[in-house]
């Protein structure tokens, strides 16, 4: 029955796929993104949910095997952290301070955008109708004429002079432009801002840092001026329920970072998801995945919404997969707790509060001389994947064990306040049963500390990067590796796919080149080859 | 916050290189160079001024007290050479209740600049660099435990005098570290968190045996294992590459494994205890 109603939503979403009957329209974000992706991929995560699930079955299970290089572009970057987008036949890959619009039928650049000096990180960029948006290192807000890649406006979002950075991909919701901001260094107050996306004008701003004589307020001590130095950045994008009208974004750490005695307390709203009204930033719930951080996890990743059926009732879930290696299911109407277990061997909470938070234990704490913490990063920016067909939440973690070390104890401490060391990490893809949040595979990486994310397909595949600078497919069901290529270059980003004059792309960036893989082509490049 | 600490923090100079390579990022932390023997002087006289004259003001850490915090500034971060710093330490900014350090040097100023910037330096550094920059760290911090204990664990549950000693390999093991916690990283994980890459070598050569389908061993230093192939660089010097599927098998071996499968065995007191032992080893 399960199976059915899979095999019933892919149909339907494939009904409503936009077939791209003429190029380089601009983009109707609602209607569009408000379903999983097929012939495009319009945002950062593909569609509103942020599940990264495509519909697409043209490569699947059984034919990935002959899965080709259908062509690559190389943007001369050193490396992407980039999330393309591809709209219209339009491909659009952001470097630092840099954009490309890509033929993503051929490969071939359409135009190239250089803002001053190229270099620095991007993860993506956004669209609205006919613009493109995105946020350079240096943070600020570019928009830019999808048709020729002109820059037609740049606002700044934050300070670059005490390390305030951009680069994370913005989120268009109806007529806002929602940007988020990173920083990690000097101690920045977190936020959000929605911008028009014609004028740059700000429409709202929320904080992280809560006003006083609000309850968040009494999270914090008041006997320095912590409270106002803040954390909580916002700098991976959030999702969107429509129905609801919510938005939904992570915040990152608190500062100092590593001393907790300087800010006793939750230190609400850092290390938390946040759901707004994305019409006025008003907040609605929020849930803090990890109350009173003192190690750096800062619990941005991507809150991931579905539709399941919970203790036997339907239920709208929204699940992270945090850095801190726990995995939470909540309700998204209000955020209560549903689920919440650790993904990774941790040893840094002794259980949980009434609202399903974590405990932190205090002895776990960054100590002046060292406190060992199992757990020491769980998973990181590289997006998980939710693929509804089998119910497995996806994600690359590290089961990784650190010493933490205090070195700027006291109340009036600032900033980083410690140094912490790896002493072991060991990279996986694990596969989460969200009903239980049990792994239900595991897939081994040796070699490397991954960063890649992940992509799921309806062809009952698994898209990821791999060992040794590869990128494979994996078998949803059981972590198998069903396909894989060496491509010369790591992946700091996500595979994504789309369908294009009736063919499927998986796309992966690798190193500073973007690969799309397609099954042997048909008539077009035979054609190329046997005639002229 | 941010995503540079899965990149953090390795004791080998081998593995700054590899850092640096992949921190394309804004996340990751760039490594400043460790100052000159020239440049650390002049911090180091700086740093006596300011004490003197501007730690009662600015705080002991730069933090600032009654006057501004000096780290979190748009002003020292946006000078250059005390283009910015020299004029306010030289005249001071009376309306705001700063006196004029009239008295100081030119020389002296440069110092002091020298020590804010080395010092806001230090404070965006998210982990010490192997080899002990910046040194905020020195070993009585660490040397919390009881050396009689951590004596009795080398001995006892720990199994470390199976493989060492402290009058052979680890004489005056203490005195060869100058960075208390590289010492403290390498007797738990000697090899850094790339140990556990199946080729990370550092010091130790992990290697392997690979039995090819005639029944042929070639063995040596472990390239690559996994994706599907694996990599030797066998005794002839050359490097070899074979498909897993195309080989019997494979036998890897890591000489620091011991320490592998005795990293859940650690507590905070063993560590201590250990440290403060092998502290006594100078």
């Amino acid at each position: 029955m399960k199976r059915l109603i899979a095999i019933l939503a892919v149909l339907l979403a494939l009904a409503f796929a936009i077939a791209p009957s003429s190029r380089a329209q601009g983009l109707d974000n609602l209607s569009v993104l408000s379903q999983a992706p097929t012939s495009m991929w319009p945002s950062y995560n593909g569609d509103y949910s942020g599940r990264r699930f495509s519909p697409l079955t043209q490569i699947n299970e059984k034919n990935v095997g002959s899965l080709g290089l259908a062509w690559a572009f190389q943007t001369g970057a050193r490396s992407l952290e980039t999330m393309p987008l591809e709209v219209n036949g339009i491909m659009y890959i952001t470097g630092g301070n840099e954009m490309w619009a890509v033929d993503a039928l051929t490969g071939r650049q359409i135009w190239h955008f250089v803002n001053g000096r190229p270099g620095g990180s991007s993860k993506g960029a956004a669209m609205y109708k006919d613009k493109l948006y995105m946020t350079t290192p240096d943070d600020k807000l570019l928009c830019i004429d999808a048709k020729d890649g002109k820059l037609l406006w740049q606002i700044p979002i934050d300070d670059p002079t005490l390390k305030a950075f951009g680069g994370s991909a913005p989120l268009v919701v109806k007529d806002h432009i929602i940007v988020g901001t990173g920083g990690d260094t000097a101690d920045l107050p977190g936020y959000l801002l929605a911008v028009d996306p014609d004028t740059g004008k700000i429409q709202w701003r929320w904080d992280a840092m809560p006003k006083p004589g609000t309850p968040a307020w009494n999270t914090w001590p008041h006997d320095t001026d912590v409270v106002t130095r803040g954390g909580g950045m916002t700098w991976i994008t959030g999702t969107y329920d429509p129905d609801l009208n919510l938005l939904y974004w992570g915040t990152g750490n608190p500062h100092p970072v590593e001393n907790g005695a300087a800010r006793a307390g939750a230190n609400l709203y850092t290390c938390s998801i946040i759901a707004l009204d994305p019409d006025t930033g008003k907040l609605v719930w929020y849930f803090q995945g990890s109350p009173h951080d003192t190690h750096d996890w800062d619990m941005n990743m991507t809150p991931v919404l579905f539709n399941g059926t919970w203790h036997g009732k339907p239920r709208k879930l929204v699940a992270q997969a945090g850095k801190n290696g726990m995995f939470f299911v909540l309700d998204r109407t209000d955020g209560k707790a549903l689920l919440s277990e650790a993904f990774v061997k941790a040893n840094w909470y002794t259980g949980l509060n009434k609202r399903g938070e974590p405990i932190p234990d205090p002895i776990r704490e960054p100590q002046p001389d060292g406190t060992l913490v199992w757990g020491s990063t769980g998973t990181d920016w590289q997006a998980p994947s939710f693929d509804p067909q089998t119910g497995l939440f996806y994600v690359n973690s590290q089961q990784s064990f650190g010493v933490f070390y205090l070195t700027m104890p006291g109340i009036h401490a600032e900033g980083w306040a410690g140094r912490d060391f790896f002493l072991y990490s060991k990279s996986m893809m694990k596969a989460i049963d969200y009903q239980t949040g049990k792994i239900k595979w595991v897939h081994d990486f040796p070699g490397r500390e991954g960063l890649e994310g992940v992509l799921t397909t309806a062809g009952r595949l698994v898209f990821t990067g791999g060992s040794y600078d590869n990128v494979l497919a994996l078998d949803a069901r059981t972590g198998k590796t069903v396909w894989q290529t060496f491509v010369g270059g790591g992946m700091s980003t996500s595979p994504m796919t789309y369908e294009l004059f009736g063919r499927q792309y998986v796309v992966y960036p690798a190193g500073g080149t973007v690969f799309a893989f397609s099954l042997p082509s048909r008539a077009g490049n035979t054609e190329e080859m046997s005639g002229n | 916050m941010s995503g540079g600490t899965v990149l953090k923090s390795f004791s080998a100079l081998a593995a700054i290189i590899f850092l640096s390579a992949l921190s394309a990022g804004a996340q990751y932390p760039v490594y400043p160079s460790k100052p000159t023997p020239e440049q650390a002087a002049a911090e180091q006289r700086g740093k006596a001024l300011f004490q003197q004259n501007c730690a009662v003001c600015h705080g002991a850490n730069l933090t600032g007290g009654r006057g501004p915090d000096l780290i979190r500034s748009d002003l020292t971060r946006q000078d250059k050479n005390g283009n910015l710093i020299g004029p306010v330490v030289s005249q001071g900014r009376i309306e705001k209740g700063m006196p004029a350090f009239s008295q100081l040097s030119q020389s002296q100023i440069a110092d002091l600049v020298a020590y804010i910037h080395s010092e806001i330096t230090v404070f965006d550094l998210h982990t010490r660099i192997p080899g002990g920059y910046p040194n905020d760290i020195p070993p009585s911090q660490l040397a919390t435990g009881s050396a009689a204990a951590g004596k009795a664990f080398f001995y006892g549950a720990g199994h470390c005098s199976d493989c060492h000693s402290p009058t052979g390999d680890l004489a005056h093991i203490a005195s060869r570290y100058l960075d208390p916690t590289t010492l403290e990283q390498l007797f738990i994980s000697p090899a850094g968190t790339l140990a556990f890459s199946p080729t990370y070598r550092k010091g130790v050569t992990i290697t392997a045996s690979v039995t090819l389908k005639d029944g042929t061993i070639m063995e040596g230093p472990l390239l690559e294992n996994g994706g599907g192939y694996v990599s030797i660089q066998g005794s002839d010097g050359w490097t070899h590459t074979w498909p897993l599927s195309d080989v019997k098998s494979v036998a890897v071996h890591n000489p620091v494994q011991a320490h592998i499968d005795m990293l859940p065995k650690w507590n905070n007191e063993e560590m201590h205890n250990m440290f403060t032992y092998l502290e006594t080893l100078k």
